[in-house]
């Protein structure tokens, strides 16, 4: 079935000495499937998206990018693969053709379709009217854009989309998405990709949910949410410690404090609520039933809740470094020569 | 656990076919590396005339100031146009060495791993880098030509084209080192640092401001194992070929030209010497880049 499948991942490990940081996964993505990769942070993404990328070589276990073993035939890997970093990789001084078309000549392009080819990357990700413009003019959102249609300039099978709308504002966040899920209807390509964001999970086809190295899930998003089953019923009252106790007693039911509201789930909340109110003694003052999310899938499965605060003050700084405002280790970039 | 990618015809295109690949020759990606590093440097006028600013103060403060009570060194040969050359030589030398910041740069600001991840050779990429930075560093001398009419050095265009084979060999020497320099440091600060500790004595012990073949033993030795020596006394005597004619022998021959072992070492001699220098500092260099992350 070499045609249907672009990624093929076996017993892939990566160790660095004694820490074990992907432990023996195995997974297959299919062509044209947009794959994500969730998990928080420190679990093993970015060692699997880099081990994949023939950037780090595994310990033991073997992947395969359509066909090609990332181990014995890195070039040819290489070659079948687009990637876009975490942090930008793009020169700056250069104009957004230019990024393209030196890609496409490091690539190996014929260079008839480096110009058509690079016009129309720029066409897909609304940036043909800043051709002619040198990066450093870009905003954040466009950056990433470029970058993706710098990914996809050669043709590549897979895109590999490592946390890429980290620093980014929600809005700039779904246009991005808007843009790769069109580039995967236009270009055919597999999308792979790492994040920590739940809408981000919710658009993939499938979802592997990889924790101390090891998947521990791996579905649709409906799939997942349909494993976990019942509604999630939220409530608030004014002593949420004492609120949170008679839930747990009467009920019998995992209730959790989350940001000042107590939350649980039962298999029918349209049941559960009339329950609700002619047991409680103490106080409600809000109250409200949800289907689960992915992040409820997740805290059941990892007993943790997807850290997106955790990589805050980090994100703040890639973003000061991508918009060109501070150098790595604080200091100002001369504006005028790097010499 | 293995689990299943799902079929999904509808959604497979054909194997797609790739109409647009091909594999990238040594060659090509050696010229669209150069080609950026041009292009880079182009766009950025403060870095073309700051890298004339200290050459172009030296010959103020010592070909006017130093220039006055010296008067002449040989005949025919007065300070400014003995400086002259020297001058050109050392905005080569600057230049080039200085180039290899451009690796620290990218890597901070992330260019060189979009480069490092392409499935290109690393001894190509070298290898353009090595060409960009030569090529800003023979423009960067040449820029300097302006000056000589002012020191009284006249420049025929015969001895300009002679000059600028001797530059280029010069440029790729010392390109090499600050690609070596580069690839090894990974800071911009310890860069600057190192390079300004290779280059102030190599500039100091090589001829560029004062003639060698009289100085002290112990600085004898430095200046003969002194790469910039041999550039440095090769652009002087083609300089000065107007003040000096060749085969001059004497005071003259000993201001322009360079000693070893007691053999005035001819122009093409010089250039041999320098020509074994950069072959065994591009070699270092290339691997100090393929060994990089």
């Amino acid at each position: 079935m070499a045609s249907t499948t672009a990624i093929e991942v076996d017993e892939l490990t990566k160790r660095f000495g004694d820490l074990v940081a992907v432990d023996a996964i195995s997974f297959e993505v299919g062509r044209s499937e947009i794959f994500g990769f969730l998990g928080p942070n420190g679990a093993g993404k970015t060692t699997t998206i880099s081990m994949l990328c023939t950037l780090l070589k595994p310990t033991s276990g073997r992947a395969l990018i359509s066909g090609h073993d990332i181990a014995r035939d890195a070039a040819a890997v290489r070659r079948e693969i687009g990637i876009v970093f975490q942090d930008t990789t793009l020169d700056d001084r250069l104009t957004a053709r230019e990024n393209l078309v030196f890609h496409g000549e490091l690539y190996g392009m014929h260079r008839r379709h480096l110009e058509a080819r690079s016009a129309e990357m720029l066409e897909r990700v609304g940036l043909a009217d800043r051709a002619r413009d040198q990066v450093l003019t870009f905003s954040g959102g466009m950056k990433r854009r470029l970058e993706i249609a710098r990914g996809l300039m050669h043709s590549p099978t897979a895109l590999f989309l490592d946390e890429p709308t980290v620093g980014l504002d929600p809005q700039t966040r779904r246009s991005l998405w808007e843009y790769a899920q069109s580039l995967r209807e236009s270009e055919g390509v597999t999308i792979f990709l790492t994040t920590h964001y739940m809408d981000e999970a919710e658009a993939c086809d499938r979802i592997a949910i990889i924790d101390h190295g090891e998947i521990i899930a791996l579905d649709t998003p409906a799939g997942l949410k349909g494993r976990l089953g019942g509604d999630v019923i939220s409530v608030s009252g004014k002593d949420n410690e004492a609120l949170a106790g008679e839930i747990r007693d009467r009920f019998e039911v995992q209730a959790r404090l989350e940001d000042g509201a107590i939350e649980f789930r039962v298999d029918r909340g349209d049941v559960f609520l009339p329950l609700l109110f002619s047991r409680l003694s103490t106080q409600v003052e809000t109250v409200s039933v949800r289907r689960p999310t992915l992040d409820d899938v997740f805290v059941e499965l990892t007993g943790r809740q997807i850290r997106e605060s955790a990589a805050d003050d980090t994100d703040r700084l890639r973003t000061m470094m991508r918009t060109g405002r501070v150098g790595p280790g604080g200091g100002v970039r001369p504006g005028g020569g790097r010499h | 656990m293995a689990v299943q990618a799902p079929d999904r015809p509808e959604m497979a295109p054909p194997a797609a076919k790739r109409p647009l690949m091909g594999q990238a020759s040594a060659l090509r990606v050696a010229r669209v590396i150069w080609l950026r590093e041009v292009l880079v440097y182009a766009r950025d006028r403060t870095r073309v005339f700051s890298a004339l600013m200290m050459p172009i103060l030296m010959l103020i403060i010592f070909g006017e100031g130093l220039g006055n009570s010296i008067g002449s060194l040989a005949p025919g040969v007065n300070y400014r146009q003995f400086v002259f050359p020297g001058m050109v030589g050392m905005t080569v030398l600057m230049t080039s060495v200085f180039s290899g910041v451009s690796i620290i740069w990218d890597r901070e600001f992330g260019f060189l791993r979009e480069i490092l991840v392409a499935p290109v050779s690393r001894t190509a990429i070298g290898a353009g880098k090595v060409l960009g930075g030569a090529t800003i560093a023979i423009f960067q001398g040449l820029v300097m030509f302006v000056f000589a009419p002012i020191l009284g050095v006249h420049l025929s265009l015969g001895v300009m084209l002679q000059l600028l084979p001797v530059m280029a060999l010069m440029a790729l020497t010392m390109t090499s080192a600050g690609i070596a320099l580069g690839s090894r440091l990974r800071s911009v600060e310890s860069f600057q640092m190192v390079s300004n500790l290779t280059i102030m004595p190599s500039m100091f012990l090589s001829g560029i401001f004062f003639p060698v073949n009289n100085v002290p033993a112990w600085m004898e030795v430095l200046v003969k194992i002194n790469p910039v020596t041999y550039a440095v006394a090769p652009i002087r005597s083609i300089a000065l070929s107007g003040q000096v004619p060749a085969g001059t022998s004497g005071m003259a021959a000993q201001v322009v030209s360079i000693e070893v072992f007691g053999h005035v070492l001819s122009t093409l001699e010089s250039l041999g010497v320098l020509a074994a220098f950069g072959v065994l500092i591009l070699m270092v260099a290339v691997r100090s880049f393929r060994a990089q992350q």
